[in-house]
């Protein structure tokens, strides 16, 4: 759980980069990129296996957005997609061995997710993408509906939502990964012949869950940004 | 005046308390949770699989809660 930091100083400030989170992470996009190529590489009319299967998946997003965000949603898909793709995938590389592997000053190649920079990172990303739909849905009236002491409170109420739902986002993803592998490590700690199988198992239906609950909170937010008030 | 060593095991008991306290909510969440899929189960048998997907996301969400008091148990007692 120990992060391989890596300081270096760019005009007087120090920043210092978590190797193995950025390594793991482009293993993850590593993956997800070949599976796009080799994809969309043979496109047929008569679908192959690989086609019918990721054809279900976009299939998926599409209905699932037709359920949370009825009404004119397809320009969203490409970027809900690409959030639960990467980590559903960057989830799950966390139940790999790869973890033998040992790196230096105690990294580990682990799941990326259990970094709160990658979480923070995407929930900032939801957070712009959301309020940007708003400015162009709504124009300034994203931020105040209307000129009365009742806007005015709503006013302040939005924004500090703006505040917690990245928050709670990136907590609620990292938490989620980092509480399974600390559980893996205690069960390792009581008895590691058994244990820890079960916990690996139920920590891959977190994964699932974890992709599908942020993609959904993304949908939500994206909805209430961009749709009307007034019913 | 007080040690470190003291305040470091003052820590750990407040980390204790902070997931248990933690737990109980997300307990209650999970409970709630599980009784209103089985109510609408027992009501309506033909809506199980969607009620389930909807209890899921519920039943993640109100675990969440536990997870942020775990995140400030494993802050007190510096696992990360």
């Amino acid at each position: 759980m120990e992060h391989w930091i890596y300081t270096f100083n760019i005009a007087g400030h120090s920043i210092s980069v978590n190797l193995d989170t950025i390594f793991t992470m482009w293993f993850a996009m590593l993956v997800l990129i070949i599976f796009a190529l080799i994809v969309t590489s043979r496109i047929s009319v008569v679908p192959t296996k690989l086609q019918a299967a990721s054809e279900k998946i976009i299939e998926f997003f599409w209905s699932t957005m037709d359920t949370m965000m009825p009404g004119k949603n397809r320009q969203h898909v490409p970027f809900v997609a690409s959030l639960f793709l990467f980590i559903l995938t960057a989830n799950l590389m966390g139940q790999l061995p790869l973890r033998i592997i040992h790196l230096k000053n105690g990294g580990e190649l682990a799941s990326p997710t259990n970094d709160i920079n990658l979480t923070a990172a995407l929930a900032i990303l939801v957070l712009i993408y959301y309020v940007a739909v708003g400015l162009k849905a709504k124009k300034f009236k994203f931020f105040i509906h209307e000129f009365s002491f009742q806007g005015i409170i709503m006013f302040l109420v939005e924004l500090l939502e703006m505040f917690t739902r990245p928050l709670s986002l990136a907590i609620r993803l990292f938490a989620n990964i980092f509480a399974g592998e600390v559980l893996i490590a205690i069960c390792l700690g009581i008895s590691a012949k058994f244990l820890p199988l079960p916990v690996m198992f139920f920590e891959l239906i977190v994964a699932f869950i974890q992709a599908t609950v942020f993609m959904m909170l993304t949908i939500a937010y994206v909805s209430s940004a961009a749709g009307s008030e007034e019913h | 005046m007080a040690d470190v060593t003291t305040i470091s095991e003052f820590a750990k008991l407040g980390a204790g308390i902070a997931i248990g306290f933690g737990a109980i909510g997300a307990g209650l969440g999970i409970g709630f949770a599980t009784k209103g899929l089985m109510d609408g189960v027992a009501r309506q048998p033909e809506v199980a699989g969607k009620a389930f997907g909807f209890f899921l996301l519920g039943a993640a969400l109100s675990e969440a809660c536990a997870l942020y008091a775990f995140v400030i148990a494993a802050k007190l007692v510096g696992l990360f």
